[in-house]
């Protein structure tokens, strides 16, 4: 893809070192491709996207592509071997836990170079939750090809880009309230012939 | 009645072997009318690349007097649905086809606008415009090749030429009663409002 | 429409019933030459209407109006119309297409020019740059102006 594979580890530490109080997490991808996204959080991520673009050695100057990505709610279960007291005496016992991760948004960006001929970058901005609390910062006063990628991404997944300056449904119309590409989405009941009509009656 | 038919038939048949030619009011009328439909300047898919082949000098559409392309409504006779119906897209179908005046006709063209084709479990995509509109040609394919779009114009032809001027058994146009307008659905907040216009809607139903 | 002018000025001048007279007369004597025009005139006139007529009279015995709000509203693509038609629009508009005249002028006299540039003398030449630097002034004295400042 790239003239020049970025070294993600390095990017991390630049960022780290670059904006003061900045958590970036890298999340491996294990293809061959081996484009690792960097997770950044959302207080620093406009100020931490200004750096990608403006230093002189990444000079990230070119945001090819917004994507929303919607993870449901997690239920792990799994089977843990405690030290319990049964009958008196310390015996090993497996017992099964339930533990629920809750889901979130993503909002997912690929930075490349004109100026350097590298690239990409992946980004990965996460909402709080799936609810309320579904907002990130939005990265369109960075890099203003963001905008209507952005729109998108609120208009079907509802993200909410906090700063975007002109924040409406791009495909969909204004007054629906659905994100239709969310996981959880049924579309409306219709009135669908029933499945397998195998006969039919008067016609038209 | 079908015996007097039949003799009118035989003498008209017998006429013509001596060079007389007989014809009845509605016959020239349907003849006039279904050489001359004039189909409205409207694509919204893959499918109108087709029908502007077919209006080319390979197909030429023009040989069945439909070549002239109406940019306007108010002078077209036909609308050939061709292509993807989708949802927000649909009351526009709905306000051109309402605008047109009588007699009017409906060409669904290629899977989407019969179905919803292979998006038809999509959120953005209406399945059928035959739930908003009374539709007269369905023609099948992704898209159908301008033979088809031929085909399902002469089957228009065909139903034209077969209508009665007068009769319980006239078309719609022609009935004071039937409406020559049809519901333009509204942008809902979960998808279209109504979802099917009950009065044109007329799916398969189970008999078993 | 000489004759109807003439009809017309009859009847000013002596009222109907000569007029009445005076028509008859035309069709009666042979040698004027009014009444082949006026037989082509109703027959124009009867090309016209009766169709026109026919169709009416179609309408009327078969086909029953079905006028309606959403299939007399304005035609806009499928859209509902907003607001209304007659608004202002801003005079820069024709200043600018005026402007473009300049240029379009410009190429159309410019490309005979170049293709008989070789064996042209040198008055054609003068004459060409004087034209060019017309035009050119008026393009100076437009900017000079602010024209071609939009705000």
């Amino acid at each position: 893809m790239s003239a020049e594979t970025i070294n993600t580890e390095k990017v991390k530490a630049a960022i780290e070192a670059a904006v003061r109080g900045c958590r970036v997490e890298i999340l491996p991808n294990g293809s061959p491709s081996g484009q690792h996204s960097l997770i950044l959080d959302n207080e620093h991520a406009v100020e931490a996207a200004l750096f990608l673009r403006d230093n002189p050695e990444l000079r990230l100057d070119y945001c090819s592509d917004v994507a929303g990505v919607d993870w449901l709610d997690k239920e792990v279960t799994e089977k843990v071997k405690v030290w319990k007291l049964v009958d008196g005496a310390e015996k090993e016992v497996e017992e099964t836990r339930k533990s629920v991760t809750p889901g979130y948004l993503e909002a997912v960006y690929h930075l490349f170079s004109m100026e350097k001929k590298h690239g990409p970058v992946v980004l990965r901005l996460r909402t709080q939750d799936r609810g309320e609390g579904a907002r990130v910062p939005s990265l369109t006063p960075v890099w203003r090809s963001a905008e209507f990628q952005e729109r998108e991404a609120f208009d079907l997944y509802g993200i909410v880009f906090e700063g975007h300056p002109d924040l409406r449904r791009i495909l969909m119309w204004d007054e629906l309230k659905d994100h239709p590409m969310r996981k959880d989405y049924v579309a409306p009941p219709d009135e669908d012939e029933p499945a397998g009509a195998v006969a039919q009656e008067g016609g038209r | 009645m079908e015996q007097s038919e039949k003799s009118v038939q035989e003498l008209k048949a017998e006429l013509s072997k001596h060079g007389v030619f007989t014809t009845t009011f509605e016959e020239i009328y349907n003849w006039g009318r279904k050489n001359s439909v004039w189909p409205l300047t409207f694509g919204l898919a893959c499918c109108a690349i087709e029908m502007i082949a077919t209006t080319m000098a390979r197909y030429d559409l023009a040989r069945f007097g439909a070549e002239v392309f109406r940019a306007s409504p108010r002078q077209a006779d036909l609308i050939i649905v061709s292509g993807t119906v989708t949802k927000k897209m649909a009351p526009m179908v709905v306000r051109l086809y309402n605008q047109m005046p009588e007699p009017k006709y409906v060409i669904s063209m290629g899977a989407c606008a019969i179905s919803g084709g292979p998006f038809r479990d999509g959120y953005n995509v209406l399945k059928g415009i035959d739930r908003y509109i009374p539709v007269d040609v369905h023609i099948p394919g992704c898209p159908p090749r301008p033979e088809a779009l031929l085909d399902a114009f002469m089957t228009l032809q065909k139903k034209i030429s077969e209508q009665q001027l007068t009769g319980e058994a006239r078309p719609r146009h022609l009935k004071e009663d039937l409406p020559s307008e049809f519901t333009v659905p509204k942008y809902g907040e979960h998808g279209l409002e109504p979802p099917v216009n009950e009065e044109v809607w007329n799916p398969l139903k189970v008999l078993q | 429409m000489f004759l109807l002018q003439n009809l017309a000025v009859t009847d000013a001048r002596f009222g109907i019933d000569f007029l009445m007279i005076s028509a008859v007369n035309l069709f009666i004597t042979g040698t004027n030459p009014w009444p082949p025009i006026v037989a082509l005139l109703v027959g124009a006139l009867a090309f016209g209407l009766a169709p026109l007529a026919l169709a009416w009279l179609w309408a009327v015995k078969y086909s029953p109006a079905k006028p309606g709000k959403e299939k007399n509203s304005i035609y806009e693509c499928g859209l509902e119309s907003p607001g209304d038609a007659w608004i202002q629009f801003k005079a820069s508009y024709y200043l600018y297409a005026i402007i473009f005249l300049i240029f379009d002028v410009e190429a159309v006299f410019l490309l005979p020019f170049a293709v008989a540039y070789a064996g042209l003398p040198a008055g054609a030449c003068v004459a060409m740059l004087v034209f060019l630097l017309l035009l050119v002034e008026g393009l100076m004295w437009a900017c000079q102006k602010g024209v071609l400042q939009w705000s």
